[in-house]
């Protein structure tokens, strides 16, 4: 048999509206609820070993489902239950400071995606030479153009080796060699991490790489199963709008 | 470890820690994430003084400016005061800055780290505590001046001096327990930093900072009622260790002020726990 590696059992999500305050006060009155429901029991099981494409339109509640496998929103009902230790690759190098260098903001997105101090010491070196960076590494960020951020970015966050990687829209950045390089290096880690669940619009990449799709549509799991069925059938429903 | 790698048990990710433990957990999961903090704080005070040609001068040049025009004010309005007041004041802005920067970046960590926390996950006890840790550093950093002022004024070099680096630390421990009470609320409604910026800058005066607690002494029966303001302690800690005398507040008003602190610091835990992973919602 083989075991489970996220378990996602009948999940909701709300977002909560935000109000002025006479608003509070006649919903009070009116008994009724500002929310926004970005999840509605939502059921999933990933398996050890598996690569799960997540499709859907934008704001269909792609990114919000790998959000609640990393643990970012705890579900408003059911639960996720997930096996090993998590990582979450979503907008490369968001948080870099500008007025330290790329070495220190190397260290630093480290420590943020988790890694402790003498992980980082053995991993520095290989990150460095990924990021292609040369001596600019020691230069303080603000003087790098977008796409050295975004190699270096990609560089830290694919030094990982978690249990479950969780892939949210990091393909393409660069220059066109780059973007081939990082294309690789990430292939690389989908085949060398057990399970992977990525959410992506580029459907052959998809197709190439995924066991499973599983289609969302307006906060529901509209159906899963082999990727260029999923891909017809999201044709099917989005097409028609 | 290598035994987790090998089975990984099912866990619940959406699970927080029971609320009435963190007082206690906050520590532990500190200690984990020492690397992290550590790291954010040095973003933090490099991001204070980015560009600075004085840089990390500044720490003593800026609350040097304020209290020289405190002292101004003063002297204009209460006529002279004795020969160590202005350094009384110096001193007295450091500790209320440490004090007042911790709080209004306890009451905003949230909102401010938004872009990180829809990243990624990790406790969040960690902002508030990656703030208060960078103002104590910083007011560490202010405290230097002391070393000239004891060599212009001979002033002797006792043990007593510990207390001034001690009082940052409690100006900073008191900022964080309110200021963790508040940090969800203010992740929906804004109105509730600039409450506080308000607060902090009316404190100053309520404090003595412009003025000393031995003054409010001499004001008779004012002088008990300014005990109950929780940093009248640190305040006058900094002063007194720099002067080399005894604390001088009586023990109720010390154990008053700490036992306040900690009382903040675990309300301030359990609703941080129990309110965050809502709040963040409205970033």
């Amino acid at each position: 048999m083989i075991e489970n590696a996220v378990v996602i059992d009948n999940v909701t999500l709300h977002f909560p509206k935000q109000r002025s305050a006479l608003r509070i006060i006649i919903d009070a009155i009116k008994r009724r609820v500002a929310r926004f429901t970005a999840l509605e029991n939502v059921s999933l099981e990933i398996k050890k070993g598996e690569v799960i494409g997540i499709i859907g339109k934008n704001g269909s509640g792609k990114s919000t489902l790998l959000r609640i496998i990393s643990g970012i929103y705890p579900p408003d009902g059911g639960r996720c239950l997930v096996a090993g230790k998590i990582s979450l690759l979503a907008g490369l190098g968001t948080g870099f400071s500008e007025h330290q260098t790329g070495r220190e903001n190397a260290l630093l997105y480290g420590s943020i995606l988790g890694h402790d101090e003498r992980t980082m010491g053995l991993k520095l070196p290989e990150i460095i030479e990924f990021s292609e960076l040369g001596d600019f590494i020691d230069e303080p960020v603000r003087t790098y153009s977008s796409g050295m951020k975004a190699r270096l970015g990609l560089a830290v966050a694919s030094a990982i080796h978690p249990d479950i990687l969780l892939i949210d829209e990091v393909l393409g950045v660069g220059d066109p060699q780059f973007k081939e390089k990082s294309k690789r290096r990430i292939l690389d880690l989908v085949k060398s991490t057990g399970t992977v669940v990525i959410v992506s619009h580029s459907f052959g990449l998809l197709t190439d790489i995924c066991d499973r799709l599983v289609f969302i549509h307006e906060g529901k799991i509209v159906d899963f199963g082999h990727p260029e069925d999923m891909i017809r059938l999201y044709y099917e429903t989005t097409g028609k709008e | 470890m290598a035994d987790e790698m090998a089975q990984p048990l099912l866990r619940d990710v959406g699970q927080r820690p029971p609320s009435w433990k963190t007082p206690i957990t906050n520590f532990a999961i500190i200690f984990q994430h020492r690397f992290l903090v550590r790291n954010l704080v040095r973003r933090e005070i490099r991001g204070r003084y980015r560009n600075a040609m004085l840089g990390y001068t500044w720490t003593v040049i800026e609350p040097f400016l304020l209290a020289s025009v405190y002292y101004f004010l003063f002297v204009m309005l209460a006529g002279n005061p004795d020969e160590m007041y202005p350094v009384w004041v110096l001193l007295g802005v450091i500790v209320w800055g440490c004090f007042g920067k911790s709080l209004t970046g306890c009451v905003s960590a949230l909102s401010k780290n938004s872009q990180t926390i829809h990243l990624v996950f990790f406790p969040r006890i960690v902002f508030p505590i990656t703030t208060v840790a960078g103002n104590i550093v910083i007011g560490m950093m202010s405290c230097l001046v002391v070393i000239p002022i004891i060599a212009f004024y001979g002033l002797p070099i006792t043990y007593h001096l510990m207390l001034i680096p001690l009082s940052i630390v409690l100006a900073g421990f008191l900022g964080i327990g309110l200021g963790m009470m508040m940090a969800p609320l203010n992740c929906i409604y804004r109105d509730v930093e600039h409450l506080f910026r308000f607060i902090v800058r009316a404190g100053f005066f309520l404090s003595p900072v412009m003025w000393t607690y031995e003054m409010a002494l001499q004001r008779g029966v004012f002088g008990e009622v300014v005990l109950l303001n929780p940093m009248v302690v640190p305040l006058t800690m900094a002063r007194h260790g720099l002067a080399g005398q005894q604390l001088g507040i009586p023990l109720s008003g010390i154990l008053g002020s700490v036992g306040f602190s900690i009382l903040m610091w675990i309300i301030g835990s359990i609703v941080f726990n129990r309110y965050e992973a809502k709040a963040v919602k409205y970033l």
